[in-house]
């Protein structure tokens, strides 16, 4: 047995080296005792897992099982904010929004920097509109209004009503039960069980598992005919782990990410010899408040009003960033705010109540003291320390380019904020980026399909899905574009498995 | 007499354990405990109670309606929430011999006044 101490320091030096020494349980079909047996088994119960689940069922499978670690359902897809990038639906053509996968594309190359990949990308875009119907199909429920996210050229954010994940996990766990998914939770997935040859035979699962007591539980061998999806999700909640990759990811930023989030299907495929892609590259989102844990209520507060409002230092009393530039640049910048002593000193976002109030995110924020109103300039100047003059100057300034349609500070994109001007009363929350996704992961190809580091060759019978892949976003993923993505490689998964 | 010692010294130690470990208990489990740690722990002293468990006693639909919210609070209800509806199981959110918070309370500042 492996302790999940080994794990993260071979994690980790894998990652470094890239090099690495299979420590895999590999035997003979004949020497295992086999406790199960299914058709497909899934690991991890997210947006990728369920996607999988979803459609193996619609293909015809009869013996689909879905294992998740913890006690609840949905990892770090259920704590989403239910937004998900599409482009070319039905609802953007009614509101004369003129979009298409390639556009989709070229927008997460540009802030892939380069790293992106464009055939991974143009495969999930591709099958966007597939994903909004079939999410439909499971009964999820889109807003009739799309949202503007960060490095975008078109509006292409479709919202579920609940404005969270939940709004996709849980009608899509109730159609996978309809077509007969078994689905359970605390088993958590140990390691894979290989033949000589590699060949993924099953998986080691630690049943009646509760998280924290690595020990609880017992460990049973569940055998896979067709093949193990592995869909376990990103490892943002892992601290040691994710700062052995960026040493500024250490406990001093939070975390929007499920207890679960820790890597264990990453470390387990890299200990099969799987390609490690741009594990260092681990998103913050610039969207978050330092006064609540999590993603909360403040992330959503921010991407309403970031397009309309600014983003203020609180030394200087001016704009630091383009608010509505990628999300890299905004948490880098972010997370320069200092005060003289080189401790963090949030930056505020200042948003007009007038427009605010339009979302019932300023409710909540209101409510659970992540936000706080104030009549005046003066008020928050007072109230947070900071010069007024500037602060004058840099709203009345900001108020000009809102007029003029154009921003010479930062070049920001002023058709989100025609007419809007930053007037009192102001609703104001601090800004502090958390870790919040992965773009790093095991490498998968277009049919999700996961890649062996020593030949580029496919692992047999094993595929991957979801924040758990790497390699899609390069260095930094555009906002919405997660969710369709998971799902696209969980419906491809389930169709590779299906043919295979 | 050899064996008798042993024994006698296996059932203390057995004792001693079980009542280091109920002396984190809430009162009002106190029949519980009259019944035996079995009571709860159908999996084994040594394991966890199964999910099951405490809905042995426990009703999931009386606890939802229990702790129903109106309005602007209805989806936090944290016996029917809006992330994971009525399947969050008890051991998610409470500890009988552990302090705990409700799991809710990893990402939101929610109020929960009679949280036990
Ligand atoms: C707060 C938040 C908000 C977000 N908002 C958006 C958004 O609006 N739009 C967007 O596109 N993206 C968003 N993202 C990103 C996106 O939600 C995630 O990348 C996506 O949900 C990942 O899905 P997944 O299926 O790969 O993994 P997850 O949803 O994390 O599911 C993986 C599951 O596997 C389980 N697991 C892990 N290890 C094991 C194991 N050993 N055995 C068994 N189970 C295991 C985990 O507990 C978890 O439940 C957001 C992320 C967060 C955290």
């Amino acid at each position: 047995m492996q302790t999940r101490r080994s794990f993260l320091k071979f994690g980790a030096g894998a990652a470094a080296v890239g090099a690495l020494a299979p420590l895999t349980v590999s035997a003979n079909s004949s020497d295992v005792k086999w406790h199960e047996k299914h058709e497909i088994v899934i690991v991890g119960s997210g947006f990728a897992g369920l996607a999988a689940a979803v459609e193996a069922g619609k293909l015809g499978a009869k013996d689909i099982l879905v294992i998740e670690k913890l006690g609840v359902y949905g990892g770090n897809s259920t704590l989403n904010a239910g937004q998900a990038c599409f482009a070319n639906t039905d609802l953007q053509k009614q509101l004369g929004i003129e979009d298409s996968a390639e556009l989709m594309v070229q927008d997460q190359l540009k802030s892939g920097r380069g790293y992106a990949s464009e055939e991974l990308l143009k495969h999930s875009a591709e099958l966007g509109p597939y994903i909004y119907q079939l999410t439909k199909d499971c009964g999820c429920v889109y807003r009739d209004h799309i949202i503007n996210t960060g490095g975008t050229s078109a509006t292409r954010s479709h919202q579920v009503v609940e404005r969270s994940g939940a709004g996709f996990i849980r009608p899509m766990l109730k159609t996978a039960r309809s077509y007969g998914v078994k689905t359970k939770t605390r088993h958590k997935f140990e390691h894979l069980i290989t033949a000589a040859d590699g060949t993924v035979l099953g998986i080691q699962v630690r049943k009646d598992y509760h998280f924290g007591h690595e020990d609880s539980g017992t460990l049973i061998n569940i055998k896979a005919e067709k093949g193990v999806l592995i869909a376990t999700g990103g490892f943002g909640a892992n601290v040691a782990f994710r700062q052995a990759l960026d040493p500024t990811l250490g406990n001093e930023v939070g975390c929007t990410n499920a207890r679960g989030a820790t890597g264990d299907g990453l470390i387990a495929m890299l200990s099969e010899g799987a390609m490690p892609v741009h594990l260092s590259f681990i998103q913050s989102g610039p969207w978050a408040s330092p006064d609540e844990g999590g993603f909360g209520y403040g992330a959503g507060f921010s991407l309403y009003n970031f397009p309309h409002s600014i983003a203020i230092d609180r030394n200087t009393g001016q704009r630091f960033m383009n608010e509505t530039a990628d999300r890299k640049t905004r948490a880098d910048l972010e997370v320069q705010r200092r005060d003289k002593d080189g401790k963090p000193n949030p930056a505020l976002l200042i948003a007009p109540k007038h427009e605010a109030q339009k979302d019932p995110s300023m409710e909540n924020v209101l409510r659970y003291n992540v936000a706080w109103e104030f009549d005046s300039v003066d008020a928050i100047a007072k109230h947070f320390e900071l010069p007024t003059k500037q602060l004058k100057k840099q709203i009345d300034d900001w108020n000009k380019y809102v007029k003029a349609g154009e921003d010479p500070q930062f070049g920001k994109r002023m058709n989100m904020s025609t007419g809007i001007y930053l007037t009192a009363p102001f609703i104001v929350q601090r800004l502090w980026p958390k870790v919040h996704y992965c773009q790093g992961g095991i490498q998968i190809n277009t049919k999700a399909e996961v890649i062996a580091a020593k030949n580029g060759q496919p692992i047999r019978k094993l595929y991957a899905a979801g924040e758990v892949s790497g390699g899609v976003h390069g260095v930094s993923r555009l906002g919405g574009c997660s969710t369709p993505e998971c799902m696209a490689f969980g419906v491809t998964a389930a169709r590779s498995m299906m043919k295979a | 007499m050899k064996l008798l010692n042993t024994l006698l010294v296996l059932t203390l130690g057995a004792c001693l354990a079980v009542s280091a470990q109920a002396r984190d208990k809430r009162d009002y489990h106190e029949m519980v405990y009259d019944s035996g740690c079995k009571t709860c722990h159908d999996q084994g002293l040594k394991s966890f109670p199964s999910d099951e468990s405490c809905l042995q006693c426990h009703d999931m639909a009386e606890l939802a309606e229990q702790t129903k919210r109106e309005g602007h609070d209805a989806k936090q209800n944290p016996h029917d929430s809006m992330h994971y509806g009525q399947e969050a199981p008890c051991m998610e959110c409470h500890g009988e011999h552990t302090k705990k918070q409700a799991l809710c309370m990893d990402c939101h500042n929610f109020d929960y006044p009679k949280f036990k």
